[in-house]
């Protein structure tokens, strides 16, 4: 048998205890409040909104409008603009071609109640529609955040649409000098000079007709500028003045944009999920775990003996690892969105741990009772066990690849059957692949490994301890 | 009976020699001999499976089926008959009520409404319930704890893509073993474990129907991990036939090399479902104390995976494996 020294044995057994100690609980130190994270541990994992709580939900477009890739590709800006403007800045977003779904995921907290992310929901899918109409006159005012008034609700004149935002091609914030030397902020629009929405056309009429006269663009309800018309505009090219900074040029830009869109989004799925619920879970989970690696322990080492201790910490090494990969301890290795089912991977992946571990010494035990010796037993036994777990593990993981592929990012049948709504099954796969992974790390690699150097210990090399009878030398 | 006396008059080895060679002259267990009364008892289960579908029928999850359910917590107590009429009155669709207790929460009492009909519902309808119900009962404090509304077409297309996910995974695996195994007969021996499989996916299905759990998305996830787990089992067997047999060589039977095979895997085999078990077990237990629904419709059906996958892989894929080996077998010598 090939011997491997003695102190090898510690090197492994420290080296895997504070790997998974750090892993676990992370590396962190505070300079006055500011906490600085050195190594991220379990407190740094991102949790899924079925832990935290959140609001999952997918739009489509209504009456089912068959929308162009980049339509779609430019509703997910849309609503990726809306989630920023709302303080959303922790979610996923996926646009499916497929299908014409958008996907939006994020966390919602506690203490927010789950009406507003009702609201939240409606607000981000609520395309707007831009308008032109003749006239400037409203119904009603409104306080606008920043305490300027709102105009609301077209009435009289006004409730005729000259032009929807269709007929737009793009709109661009842009600014000027104006005499005075000051920069002063447009937003200049292009109208979509071809086919039946032909801006250029219907917007030259538009100003050809309401030339002197005021025309009003508003978003919705909402009366954003009453431009007066100066002389017929037939360029295709139009400009909106008024008191901008340049910050709310752009939103106007950006918001007639949206309006340009063809189609209004529908909300198709929604789901709220409260975090009270989510936060019970994950204690609870973290209790099971806690009972379950006891047992799983006490079970090794009462049967195994010796062979069943370094199992015991293997196994932390294994789960320190499957950690570390979820967690972003590795900086290589980005961080990922932990889920329920992703734990139950993650609980899988032990057990084929402890599989691995078991045949291990269970085919030691074997060959001692057969009467070989200490050495003979190990090597033996190490050598016939490892096929077997070759073949079990890799199984898994052709499992756990083809889930990633199907549920993840790639999603590689989503030319048939669309988007799916749950990712969840997705991190169930990755977590049952870095687990398994690991295992062969740690199960295959280092518990061989630190086995060898603990036989060379003469008050270890007792049959008993790994096995044998009782009385057995 | 025949084909067992033949085979024996056949072997050069008796199962004495067999064992008292390759086991230490311990006792091997005969496996394949009591394959009727394994069979028996999994055609029995999947009888009763079967029948029980008839009778109670499938449930969908509205993951799949399309539809909605708004669920609530409210403190304090409340005339349950009352609060179904008043929340049937605001809405058309007809809708179904369940109360239940939570345990864990501050938020004392659930009540979950689920809306008949598979379409989603408008969001506009669930602001309203809850403003309703707040006005309703001012001192419940009614807050919406959950909610869910899943449009028909997209539920259905996430199921057929689960489906579709199972199925690539099975042929991988059977491709798997027919190449990793071709000293033991490749195909036959991913054929009897995918066979093997199919029993384990029937009883997880099966506990779904008798416990009228819905299919949902968790089925899907323990259906994969069972067809990892059970194969993981069968593959240590497969694994051990090939090596004893490589031991034993062509002289003894199929028959008795796999029962002692089988027999010197035993203690793994077990030692490891127990250890599986009580740690999924435990999950449960844990899950239930702190009323967990989606977690416990989780750990259940491992559970019942875990045990039927251990069996399944000893007695039915091995004995049918075993079947196949002596039919070709006697088609070799009557050629």
């Amino acid at each position: 048998m090939k011997r491997v020294p003695k102190p090898v044995f510690f090197i492994v057994a420290l080296l895997i205890l504070a790997f998974s100690f750090t892993a676990l609980f992370g590396v962190s130190y505070y300079t006055g409040d500011n906490k600085n994270t050195v190594l991220k541990g379990i407190g740094d994992i991102r949790w899924g909104i079925d832990i935290r709580g959140g609001v999952e939900a997918t739009f489509k477009p209504a009456n089912n409008v068959d929308a162009t890739d980049e339509q779609l590709e430019s509703a997910k800006s849309i609503i990726e603009l809306r989630m920023v403007s709302q303080g959303i800045t922790d979610y996923e977003l996926y646009a499916d071609k497929g299908s014409d779904r958008i996907i939006v995921r994020f966390p919602w907290k506690s203490e927010d109640d789950t009406q507003n992310a009702v609201e939240a929901i409606d607000e981000i899918s609520s395309t707007a529609q831009l308008t032109f109409r003749p006239g400037k006159s409203y119904a009603s005012t409104d306080i606008g955040s920043d305490g300027s008034y709102v105009y609301k609700t077209p009435t009289g004149d006004t409730e005729t649409v000259l032009m929807d935002g269709s007929y737009i091609e793009k709109a661009e914030a842009q600014y000027y000098q104006a005499d005075d030397g000051t920069r002063k902020y447009v937003v200049s629009l292009t109208f979509k000079d071809s086919g039946d929405k032909n801006g250029k056309e219907r917007f030259g009429e538009i100003t050809t007709e309401y030339v002197n006269q005021t025309i009003s663009i508003w978003m919705d309800d909402i009366m954003l500028s009453a431009p007066t018309v100066n002389s017929a505009i037939t360029d295709g090219k139009a400009q909106i003045e008024g008191d901008f900074t340049a910050e709310e040029a752009s939103q106007l830009a950006e918001k007639i944009n949206a309006g340009a869109l063809p189609f209004q989004l529908e909300t198709s799925n929604y789901g709220v999920i409260s975090a009270t619920l989510g936060e019970n879970s994950l204690l609870a989970m973290g209790y099971a775990a806690v009972i379950a690696f006891i047992i799983i322990a006490l079970i090794m080492i009462v049967f195994y003996r010796l062979p069943g201790f370094i199992a015991v910490i293997s196994l932390i090494g294994q789960m320190g690892l499957a950690i570390a990969a979820v967690s972003g301890y590795f900086t290589a290795i980005p961080s990922f969105t932990m889920t329920l089912p992703g734990i139950a991977g993650l609980i899988l992946s032990i057990g084929m741990g402890v599989d691995c571990n078991v045949i291990t010494a269970e085919r030691i035990k074997e060959e001692i009772k057969a009467g070989r010796t200490l050495d003979g037993a190990l090597d033996r036994g190490t050598k016939n066990s490892l096929s077997a777990i070759i073949d079990g593990n890799m199984t898994v993981i052709i499992v756990s690849i083809i889930l990633m592929l199907v549920f993840g990012p790639s999603n590689i049948l989503s030319i048939i059957f669309g988007e799916s709504t749950t990712g969840t099954i997705y991190s169930f796969g990755y977590t049952l692949l870095v687990g398994v992974i690991a295992n062969f790390i740690m199960g295959v690699f280092f518990t061989r490994i630190m086995l060898r150097s603990v036989a060379g210990f003469k008050f270890l090399r007792k049959k008993w301890l790994f096995g044998g009878a009782k009385n057995e030398k | 009976m025949k084909n067992d006396i033949q085979t024996k008059a056949n072997s050069k080895m008796t199962v004495e020699e067999i064992s008292n060679k390759y086991n230490g002259g311990k006792k091997i267990i005969d496996f394949v001999g009591k394959k009727k009364i394994f069979f028996g008892i999994s055609i029995a289960v999947i009888l009763i499976g079967i029948i029980c579908n008839f009778v109670f029928g499938t449930r969908l999850d509205i993951q799949f089926s399309g539809g909605a359910t708004i669920k609530f917590s409210y403190t304090g107590s409340i005339d349950q008959e009352e609060l179904y009429s008043f929340i049937q009155a605001k809405t058309t669709d007809k809708i179904t009520t369940s109360f239940s207790k939570d345990l864990m929460g501050n938020s004392g009492n659930n009540v979950s409404v689920q809306f008949s009909g598979n379409d989603s519902i408008e969001t506009e309808i669930q602001k309203s319930l809850e403003n309703d119900l707040q006005e309703k009962y001012p001192d419940n404090n009614f807050v919406c704890l959950e909610s869910n509304s899943v449009d028909p077409s997209m539920g259905f297309n996430f199921f057929l893509k689960c489906l579709t996910a199972v199925a690539i995974a099975s042929v991988l695996m059977v491709l798997y073993v027919t190449f990793r195994f071709k000293k033991i007969g490749g195909l036959s021996a991913g054929v009897m474990a995918l066979v093997a499989l199919f029993h384990d996916v029937a009883m997880i299905y099966f506990m779904y129907v008798i416990f009228q759990m819905p299919i949902d998305s968790s089925f899907i996830a323990v259906v994969l991990m069972i067809l990892g787990y059970s194969l993981n089992d069968t593959i240590v067997i497969y694994d051990r036939v090939r090596e004893e047999r490589k031991l034993v060589g062509s002289k003894a039977d199929v028959g008795d090399v796999f029962n002692l095979s089988c027999t010197k895997t035993i203690k793994r085999t077990i030692m490891t479902s127990i250890t599986t078990l009580s740690a999924i077990v435990v999950v449960y237990v844990v899950a239930f104390v702190f009323n967990i629904s989606s977690v416990q419709g989780f750990a259940l059906p491992m559970m019942i995976g875990i045990v039927s996958g251990c069996y399944s892989s000893i007695c039915i894929a091995g004995p049918l494996w075993v079947m196949w080996q002596r039919h070709k077998k006697s088609q070799k010598t009557v050629k």
